[in-house]
């Protein structure tokens, strides 16, 4: 090693510089000096050997943690430079010192001397042979099983977990290397060494084993044992690719691996699936590695009680992980011998597990007495990674030939413990009850998500199913206990009809499960249940308080939405699986359980309807619980599509058909189906009005359940004839009391009625949506006639009136659909003057504008393919007006107010308006796009680009840098800007010389932007540009002209051109600047037309650049590289796709050749 | 200052009221509100229930339109809440006197000249500098519940 101070003078006054600098840092006294010296330290070249004078010989702990940082840093820096000794003799030096001191107090050192030895490891692993790694790897074992003591052994261990975690792709350290790197380095660990270490470690357990058990407390070589555990647990954790992949799934079939995978997102505690290869079957299975583990685990329970060793102590803790591990064991690891060996696998591990479980009324007893419960939930997680690879059949057999109940048993048993458990409902904090339950209901999700795929086939053994009947009965007997007893709880604001449903949901679903396992047992008695409820708050009406019982009702109708029906995630929910395929034998549909259970809570929600009983018995919270069902169950039950087309296909549909005529016919078209939309709509419309101030219950009305029927047309068709349907959009239209509902509400309000209108035809669907709207542009054009229009307009209730109005216009505007494009053009064109008249009268209230301006961007963006030249051009017209008045009010006008709160809300509220602009602009882009009308706009002589660019110009000088911190608008003003340099190049060069700089100024700013999307955009903003101006001074026209040449602006001053200006500044960011990686070839396509406008600046720009450098080496490297960037790869002056192409790759190249000593210098 | 003045001919239905009800489960964030007899501007809302099965309520945040002081309101959310009147008129600034008065050109033609200058530091210097500049400004005042103050500057290009 060349170039290193050797005398031992200099190196002890480094080691005492270092040394001072650590105890100054500690001191906090003059940090960023001493920071300097320690990072002088790893900055120069060949520090390691003062390093490893100062690892040998420096007392203070922190001296040798920094120095050994340093070597790392100097060595992944220099690593080319190194001769292969040097490598080979820096991982050994750093082996040996963590086994040569391994008995040292500092930890943290000797974790981080290993963990940079595995790192420098990594970093030499593809170069290194075979025999070079061995050499390293003997001294590793020696020291692994015992040779040098115990210390040393713990050393050993903890090399090989920093080294296996620094191959596993998630927790390597950078070392500054492409991914292929990493990739290569795990395959080839996983392949060649994974197995022989985990054989050390069992080697290295196995060898204190003896020990530990014989002595009565504990002993050092405890953890040596839990070193080796953890590392068995830390390689079991590898993510193996190579066994999953190479088609060991398609073995498996009752244990149905991928089925689980597809199926079960509903699973959420973390459990991993160990997939192993038939190599690992000798050290994992047939070594007795499990009956060592469970005896080794099995001696340590009987010392719990004595000195040294509890529950959770570190040992006892890793052999639980691990057992738990060894569970999710499979793949081809197990030969295709009809499972038997994964069955005596997974029996063999049970038989030890079921002690920490088994009898669950005892062990609950103990955990309550003060024991610790981490033993019991490592048996509940075992529990949880054997459901998830056996079928449920196979996991109620495994316990069956040890013990005389299944494994089913077992775990309901478990859980009816844990739910009377008198923990379990208290909200406040996370008990251990809760920990169990949500285990063990995962456990049950997993054992029953196959049913949802299995197509009705009995999954469950029958014992299985009434075991789930019980458990489900007590599931429902807790949450209802729960619920009264909370329903005086005032926990103001916390707990939130949403909050609570979307916390609750998972766990709901799960119970879903369990009940649609024993569907038989389930719905009856959720009917009986029920009707309890409903007949008590009937008895005690007026008398008794009926809170306790509301509240049960509550959570009842959320388990019952849950037990009956999905959640269609906007797809049209099935019947769930389980109830098509249950009650097949009954014909009669009023007797059907599933109509009962659902006839009954329709008939009590129509109660609703009534003012007294309303008034008595239906609080908000219940009758938001009341709409939230209503809306699931109509999703999935209501007037069924009738989809006669699938009947033929499929023979396995044969029971679910029996099942589907039966409910089909009962809430279907000719049944109760329109009785029971009737009831809802006048349900929703009764409930709309008569909780003023409900939000959350008017927005579960508006957004889900009204939404969610006019979702499928043929509800459409059927409200159609309602009267109740006619009578809620007469009173919408016409009645004040929708005005009491919060605006956005009302949005969504007139969105449903104008959505219903596809279930009418093209005139009816006219004349409705008029109709729907003609009291709102009727009093929009009266109010922007009057002639004290400024002072009325300021009064409180008008601006409420106009916000209200402009939103249902927004609603209306966006439930666009080619049934009502015209009559929503007609509404549109009707107030189009009073929408500018409005404008200018509220233009210091910027809420009401943003209002206007978002109807307007809503209705263009419905209309503008539709519409015809004539059509577009009255459009175009009024869109343009309307930026210029928007403008004229906002240009130069500062908002003051004492409250910098006011200030900062007045200035969001500008951005939003300013976004509402650009939304505008972009969807009147897309017009150029996609486009219905029969001739093309041109003939009106409309340009869409010239308008876009008209409207570009007046929005542009409002478009301030400080309005770009928003990163919304910021998005959206580069999209719109992006696209349009994109598609009209030349528009750009009839701009003025002001607006294009500040255009040009906004691109400046967005290619220094932290975000990747926004630099990208104005890099292909570029490339379109500079590509432009390129072409056309080629063909000998003028281009870009006078913004490309530079220009005197009005004070004199020359302007550089554009394009030399961004050739400096892209050079300087690609250079010296930190982007993302992924920038470069967006960067690289627009560099190239910009260097092939430029040549000469190009030149000259390279030769300063040459010339700042003092280091000749460095001089002729850049010249080399600044000529290759432009000649290499046979380079041609077109612009054409596989030019920049091979830009692409020369700037790569350039950039990694160069970019390294510049930006240091 | 009189009410006749920044108002145009006609105010027929020009709220002689300050106030006006409006449902508080109606009222928005940005919206105006009366607390305490001061109008405000809300910056926050937020809803709650007395009790598990009792009332919706609402919780407003706000500051004071003119003397920017934070107060907050609960209100039943079907209740009715005072919303201010508030109105903004612009004018164009003519003179700043030496004892704190700006001296305003109305619509009519006519001078205002009984509004103060603000007290803010930061927003004297905003005005001051613009008029010193030799810009012409038109001044925008905010009035409500009988108080007037400026809350917005707009310069409209540089005095011939």
């Amino acid at each position: 090693m060349q170039g290193e101070p050797s005398d031992l003078g200099h190196l002890q006054s480094i080691m005492r510089a270092i040394e001072l600098a650590c105890s100054s840092i500690q001191m906090n006294f003059n940090p960023s000096e001493a920071e300097a010296t320690i990072l002088s330290l790893s900055q120069t070249p060949h520090p390691y050997q003062a390093c490893k004078f100062i690892l040998e010989h420096s007392q203070v702990a922190d001296a040798r943690f920094h120095a050994v940082a340093a070597v790392r840093d100097a060595a992944l820096r220099e690593w080319s430079v190194l001769t292969s000794v040097d490598k080979r003799s820096l991982i050994s030096f750093c082996l040996c010192y963590v086994m040569q001191h391994a008995s040292l107090p500092e930890g943290y050192v000797q974790t981080k001397v290993s963990s940079v030895a595995a790192q420098l490891m990594k970093r030499g692993w593809l170069e290194f042979a075979a025999a070079e790694k061995e050499a390293f790897f003997v001294e590793v074992k020696q020291s692994i099983i015992g040779r040098h003591g115990v210390d040393v052994q713990i050393s050993g261990i903890n090399f090989l977990a920093s080294l296996v975690s620094e191959f596993s792709p998630s927790t390597s350290t950078a070392i500054g290397l492409p991914r292929e790197f990493h990739e290569q380095c795990r395959v080839s660990l996983e392949l060649d060494y994974l197995k022989t270490f985990y054989s050390w470690a069992q080697e290295a357990a196995l060898g204190v084993t003896n020990r530990i058990v014989e002595s009565d407390s504990a002993v050092p070589e405890a953890k040596v044992c839990t070193a080796a555990l953890c590392l068995m647990l830390q390689i079991l954790n590898w993510d193996f690719q190579h066994y999953s992949s190479d088609g060991a799934r398609s073995s498996i079939n009752v244990f149905s691996v991928d089925i689980r995978y597809n199926g079960s997102s509903a699973i959420r505690s973390e459990c991993i699936l160990v997939q192993l290869g038939p190599s690992w079957r000798d050290i994992l299975i047939s070594s007795g590695h499990v009956g060592w583990l469970l005896s080794v685990y099995g001696a340590l329970r009987l010392k719990f009680s004595s000195e040294g060793y509890w529950l959770d102590c570190p040992i006892a803790v890793s052999a639980r992980k691990l057992i738990v591990q060894l569970c999710s064991l499979t793949g081809t690891i197990f030969p295709s011998d009809n499972h038997q060996m994964q069955e005596h696998h997974l029996v063999q591990l049970l038989s030890g597990i079921v002690q920490w479980i088994h009898p669950p009324d005892e062990i609950s007893k103990a955990i309550e007495c003060g024991r610790s419960e981490s033993e019991m939930l490592d048996g509940c997680r075992a529990l949880l990674a054997v459901a998830t690879i056996t079928s449920p059949f196979v996991f109620d057999g495994l316990l069956k030939s040890i013990c005389h109940f299944g494994t089913i048993s077992l775990l309901s048993a478990l859980m009816s413990n844990i739910l009377k458990s008198p923990m379990i409902n208290n909200p406040e904090e996370e008990t251990w009850s809760c920990v169990a339950r949500d285990i063990l209901l995962d456990t049950w999700t997993a054992l029953l998500a196959t049913a949802e795929c299995s197509n009705g086939i009995a999954f469950l053994p029958s014992e299985g199913i009434s075991a789930a009947a019980s458990l489900f009965a007590l599931i429902v007997e807790s949450e209802v206990k729960a619920a009264s007893t909370s329903a005086f709880n005032d926990d103001d604001g916390s707990d939130y009809f949403q909050a609570s449903i979307s916390g609750m949901d998972e766990r709901l679903s799960s119970y879903g499960l369990i009940a649609r396992a024993s569907i038989e047992f389930s719905v009856p008695l959720l009917t009986r249940l029920l009707s309890e409820r409903f007949a008590w708050l009937h008895q005690g009406r007026g008398t008794a308080d009926p809170t306790a019982t509301l509240e049960e009702l509550y959570s009842l109708l959320l388990i019952c939405g849950h037990v009956l029906a999905d959640e269609g995630e906007g797809e049209l929910p099935l019947v769930p699986e389980a109830i098509q395929t249950q009650f097949v034998d009954i014909t009669e549909a009023n007797k059907h359980p599933v109509v009962i259970l659902s006839c009954s809570i329709l008939y009590f929600a129509e109660k609703s309807v009534d003012p007294e009983i309303r008034a008595s018995i239906f609080s908000p919270r219940l009758m938001e619980a009341v709409i939230w069902f209503l809306a699931r169950w109509s999703c999935t039950y209501l007037l069924p599509p009738e989809d006669n087309r699938d009947s033929n296909n499929s023979l396995v549909q044969d029971t679910s058909q029996q099942f589907r005529k039966t409910i089909c016919d009962f809430f279907g078209e000719h049944g109760q189906g329109k009785h029971a939309l009737d009831a809802i709509v006048r349900i929703s419309m009764a409930a709309l009005i008569s909780y003023p101030g409900e939000k959350d219950l008017q927005e579960l009305i508006c957004r889900q359940l009204l939404r969610g029927l006019v979702r499928r047309k043929d509800i459409c068709v059927h409200l159609l004839v309602l009267d109740s349907w006619h009578n809620l959009a007469n009173s919408f239209a016409n009645d004040r009391t929708f005005f009491s509902l919060n605006a956005a509400l009302q949005r969504s309000l007139a969105q449903t009625l104008v959505l219903q209108a596809s279930g009418m035809k093209h005139f009816e669907a006219s004349l409705y949506v008029r109709d729907l709207m003609s009291h709102t542009t009727a009093y929009l054009v009266e109010l922007s006639g009057k002639n004290n229009l400024i002072s009325v307009a300021q009064l409180p209730d008008t601006i409420m009136m106009v916000s209200c109005l402009m939103e249902r216009l927004r609603g209306a505007a966006s439930a666009t659909e080619p049934r009502t494009q015209k009559a929503v053009y007609d509404l549109g064109i009707s107030v189009m003057s009073p929408v500018l008249v409005l404008i200018e009268a509220y233009k210091h209230e910027s809420a009401v504008v943003y209002l206007l301006v978002k109807f307007v961007a809503q209705w263009v963006d419905g209309q503008i393919i539709y519409l015809e030249a004539q059509e577009t051009a009255v459009l175009v017209n009024f869109c343009m007006s309307l930026l210029k008045l928007y403008s004229s009010h906002n240009i130069g006008q500062i908002s003051m107010s004492r409250s910098s709160t006011l200030i900062n809300e007045a200035k969001a509220e500008k951005f939003k308006c300013l976004r509402a602009l650009l939304q505008l602009l972009a969807s009147l882009c897309s017009k150029d796009l996609v486009d219905f009308s029969s001739e093309p706009i041109e003939s009106q002589g409309i340009s869409i680009g010239q308008v876009v660019y008209v409207g570009l110009h007046i929005i542009t000088p409002l478009v301030s840098m400080d309005s770009l911190k928003y990163p919304k608008l910021c998005h959206d003003y580069f999209s719109l800007l992006s696209h349009m340099l994109e598609v009209y190049p030349e528009m750009v060069a009839q701009l003025n010389a002001e607006a294009f700089v500040h255009i040009m100024a906004t691109l400046d700013f967005g290619l220094h932007h932290q975000d990747i999307e926004i630099v990208d955009k104005c890099l292909r903003a570029l490339k379109a540009l500079a590509s432009y101006h390129y072409k056309e001074t080629i063909a000998g026209r003028l281009g870009l002209g006078l913004h490309a040449a530079g220009f005197k602006d009005s004070d004199g001053k020359f302007l550089e051109g554009i394009i030399s200006r961004f050739l400096f500044s892209l050079l300087q960011l690609l250079l010296f600047e930190d982007y993302s990686p992924d920038l470069v070839s967006a960067a690289a396509d627009a560099l190239l037309p910009l260097i092939l406008c430029e040549q000469g600046l190009y030149q000259q720009l390279g030769n300063e650049l040459i010339e700042r450098q003092t280091d000749p080496e460095h001089k002729s490297r850049l010249a080399n590289a600044l000529h290759a960037l432009v000649s290499s790869n046979r380079l041609s002056s077109t612009l054409d796709r596989i030019n920049y192409q091979r830009f692409r790759k020369n700037l790569l190249g350039f950039l990694i050749e160069v970019r390294g000593f510049l930006r240091k210098a | 200052m009189s009410d006749e003045e920044h108002h145009f001919e006609s105010k027929a239905d020009a709220g002689a009221s300050k106030t006006y009800p409006q449902q508080a489960g109606t009222i928005r964030k940005n919206g105006y509100l009366v607390i305490k007899g001061r109008p405000c501007k809300v910056v926050e809302v937020s809803t709650s229930k007395t009790g598990k099965h009792g009332h919706a309520k609402c919780h407003f945040v706000a500051i004071d339109i003119f003397t920017a002081k934070k107060l907050e309101d609960i209100v039943p959310s079907s209740h009715n809440c005072d919303v201010p009147h508030v109105t903004r008129t612009d004018y164009q600034l003519i003179d700043i006197s030496e004892d704190g008065f700006v001296s305003l050109l109305t619509e009519t033609g006519s001078t205002k000249d009984d509004l103060r200058l603000p007290t803010d530091e930061n927003l004297l210097t905003q005005i001051k500098e613009g008029f010193d500049g030799g810009k012409d400004l038109v001044v925008t005042v905010m009035s409500a519940m009988g108080e007037e103050q400026i809350c917005a500057l707009k310069d409209i290009g540089p005095k011939n």
